[in-house]
């Protein structure tokens, strides 16, 4: 496009008296050449029908500027290509968010050397997050309603304001002409082509011994239709970051407990989990004896609850209902309304939940009583027979500090501890304290026979163990679960469904028009379409045909300038 | 006519500004939801010790002084008794500190509250809700937010009693 070497106010009045806005090519009501240009050009650029684009003001003034400059193609077309050039840059290497827990400024480093490193400064390493990809994603979104906009309303209403008489140049300057001779009077001759015309399909207006001849006209707005299906798909992926429409989360469910999904009503639990591997027969052959262990298969058996009441009241239990039911496994996600629950991974650590410890007496073996003792929220106060148990330390990750105390180190179940004061017969009236740990190999770790012995002053009165593995209850396997939940993927199926509509309305449907005048026993026909000329031209040439005119279909083509 | 079309334009101008600053802002401040100075400080929902449940919000009005801390953390161990002596303080003097224990349960901070003879107010966070509205990393971590509740001061490491006395003096200053 050459609008700058147009003189920026011109008379723009037509011969035939109608007004036109400036910027305007040929004229809105007879479509005469009003430019040098358009008056040199041997077959008329047609492209909006030549009318003025919105933009296009004799004193454009700053908000005029800004409009301009979105509203070119030019510029929408370098913005695009600067977008496929960063988005293809950063394809180079993995982006930030493929990892679960990295440190970017070291790993880029150490995983790809200097130039990973310079990746990572330069910002590349998160491309698609960064301020000028989003900026130039915004400014194309701008581009797609201002280009859209600056053509459509006055494209609309040239086609909706189409005049039926056209001047004689813009008639013999379509690709599509036929001239020659009828013996009849000009309105009666097009009053006969009128129903073979229609036959075809189009919609005839007439006006004396003119004539316009339309169809399809609706293919004229696929190009906008895209358009706006490509503005709903832009605001639903920058919509994905308002708060509650997207999550990608990573979260473990240990067997048996409902686990609160954070943000939302839903608790998840993970009822079971079940994992099978392949034996040495099945396994492929280049992990055959290398003592490998390759699942096969790992579901977990979900369940999803709605919370119903106390769900964000700390320290009361939330009450739940439950919504659905669902066996994870790869690839097979639970999906209730929108929200996903993949399969990631699984850890087969058994962890503790509660234990119910005997009451032994160390010497005799008499049994006094159990004890039920949650791991994660014990309470104070135990009875085992005539026995008191006092709750006076406890530990989740028991340990060694600097000085030999007994230090917690982590908040993790790793060796949980407790240390009770018991009181009761048979033992010294303040009570003794005894150390208990639940796990097998804790108990041999830390000595808690020699331990115990020593709080009670030499020798262990009583014990605390379990009897039987039915007095243990715990989480077999934790499973890792991605939950997901996109609420902005309706409107991007929406927007590409728009889209497509609009790509079809204007590929598979073509706007064609045929204009014609009789004067004095001259017929003059000018045919525009978008596309499909040859089919345009099969059309005109059979609808002269059936009117006695003989005439070759290629003789229809415009080729002057370009005589053979 | 013209002028319709003009205020047309310069609306949707507007809503392409709107979107453009929303988008880039989301994209540039939203990935790392840490809290910075100067920047409000976020709400908390927990249950206290006192088997009340508290809010930031609640203290309202008075310098804060918020600590992440968890007894398998030696030295939010160690500064313990600095907190508990700037709480007697400056209690009276509108300012509150508060503990919030990180992922325990309540026996053993009862224990340890006992034990080390803690008493300015101690909030659990279970399953690290304030933790991640506060963008805590290592422990012990230390908020220091004004009356107006703004942060003033972030302190990442242990405290020792002299300097804790100086933030709380600025941050009281600050308001």
């Amino acid at each position: 496009m050459s609008e700058g070497s147009k003189p920026l106010i011109q008379n723009t009045k037509c011969e035939c008296g109608h007004q036109n806005p400036p910027g305007t090519v040929l004229c809105e009501a007879c479509g005469k050449p009003l430019t040098k240009e358009a008056e040199a050009q041997q077959i008329l650029e047609m492209r909006y029908d030549g009318v003025a684009r919105r933009s296009q003001k004799a004193n454009p003034g700053f908000i005029d500027k800004v409009w301009n400059f979105f509203s070119s193609v030019k510029v929408a077309i370098y913005l695009i290509l600067l977008t496929l050039i960063g988005s293809s840059l950063g394809t180079i290497l993995p982006q930030e968010s493929t990892f679960l827990n990295i440190d970017p400024s070291v790993y880029y480093k150490e995983e790809y050397g200097q130039l990973g490193h310079i990746y990572y400064l330069l910002g590349l390493s998160h491309t698609y997050t960064s301020w000028w990809f989003v900026l130039l994603l915004v400014m194309i979104g701008a581009s797609l309603v201002i280009c859209s906009l600056d053509r459509v309303l006055p494209l609309y209403k040239a086609l909706s304001r189409q005049r039926i008489p056209k001047h004689m140049s813009f008639l013999t300057r379509q690709r599509v002409v036929y001239q020659g001779t009828v013996e009849q009077d000009g309105a009666e001759w097009v009053e006969r082509v009128k129903p073979l015309i229609k036959k075809k399909g189009y919609r005839v207006r007439t006006d004396g011994g003119t004539l316009l001849a339309e169809k399809q006209r609706f293919s004229r707005w696929g190009p906008y239709v895209l358009h706006i299906g490509l503005i709903i798909f832009l605001l639903a992926v920058l919509g994905r970051n308002l708060p509650g429409l997207h999550m990608d989360e990573h979260m473990a469910f240990p067997e048996g407990e409902p686990v609160h999904i954070k943000n939302t009503s839903y608790y998840l639990m993970n009822d079971g989990f079940k994992v099978e591997f392949y034996t040495e027969e099945d396994m492929p052959n280049e992990f055959k004896g290398k003592g490998k262990v390759l699942p096969k298969k790992f579901e977990t058996e979900a369940i999803l609850y709605v919370c119903e009441s106390n769900c964000n009241t700390p320290g009361q239990e939330p009450q739940l209902k439950e919504v659905t039911r669902h066996n994870i496994e790869v690839n097979h996600p639970l999906n209730y309304k929108g929200l996903k629950a993949y399969q990631f991974d699984y850890d087969l650590t058994p962890i503790l939940r509660t234990v119910s410890p005997m009451l032994i007496d160390s010497k005799t073996g008499e049994q006094y009583g159990k004890i039920d003792l949650s791991i994660k929220d014990p309470v104070r106060e135990y009875k085992a027979g005539d026995y008191t148990l006092t709750l006076t330390q406890t530990f989740t990750d028991f340990g060694l500090g600097d000085d030999g105390k007994p230090v917690n180190l982590s908040p993790n179940p790793n060796a949980p501890a407790f240390l009770f004061l018991i009181k009761g017969p048979n033992l010294p009236a303040d009570g003794i304290q005894y150390f208990y740990f639940p796990k097998q190999v804790d108990k041999e770790r830390f000595q808690q026979d020699a331990i115990n012995a020593q709080l009670a002053g030499g020798e262990n009165l009583v014990t605390l163990d379990v009897l039987s593995m039915d007095d243990v209850d715990f989480a077999e396997s934790t499973t890792y679960l991605n939950i997901r939940v996109d609420k902005a993927m309706p409107f991007i199926w929406v927007g590409a469904f728009i889209g497509m509509i609009g790509l079809v309305m204007g590929f598979y449907f073509h706007h064609r028009r045929i204009w014609l005048r009789v004067d004095d026993g001259t017929l003059t026909l000018g045919a525009h379409t978008n596309k499909n000329w040859f089919g345009l031209r099969r059309e005109v040439a059979a609808i002269l045909n059936q009117m006695n005119i003989e005439v070759d279909e290629k003789s229809l083509e415009n080729n002057r300038g370009s005589q053979a | 006519m013209g002028k319709s079309k003009k205020s047309i334009q310069i609306v949707i101008l507007l809503a392409i500004v709107l979107i453009g600053v929303y988008a880039v802002a989301t994209v540039v401040f939203g990935s790392d939801e840490v809290p910075k100075v100067g920047e409000k400080a976020a709400n908390f929902e927990l249950l206290g010790m006192d088997g009340n449940v508290h809010t930031m919000s609640e203290y309202e009005g008075k310098a804060r002084v918020i600590n992440f801390w968890g007894t398998y953390c030696p030295p939010c161990v160690r500064e313990m008794p600095a907190l508990q002596a700037q709480w007697e303080k400056w209690k009276d003097q509108g300012v509150e500190i508060v503990g919030i224990n990180v992922g325990e349960n309540k026996m053993t901070v009862e224990n340890f509250v006992a034990q080390t003879g803690v008493k300015f107010p101690i909030l659990m966070d279970p399953d690290r809700d304030a933790v991640a509205s506060y963008g805590v990393g290592p422990m012990p971590t230390t908020f220091f937010v004004t009356a107006s509740g703004k942060i003033h001061h972030i302190r990442i490491g242990e405290l020792d009693l002299d300097t804790l006395d100086k933030q709380i003096e600025q941050l009281v200053k600050a308001k």
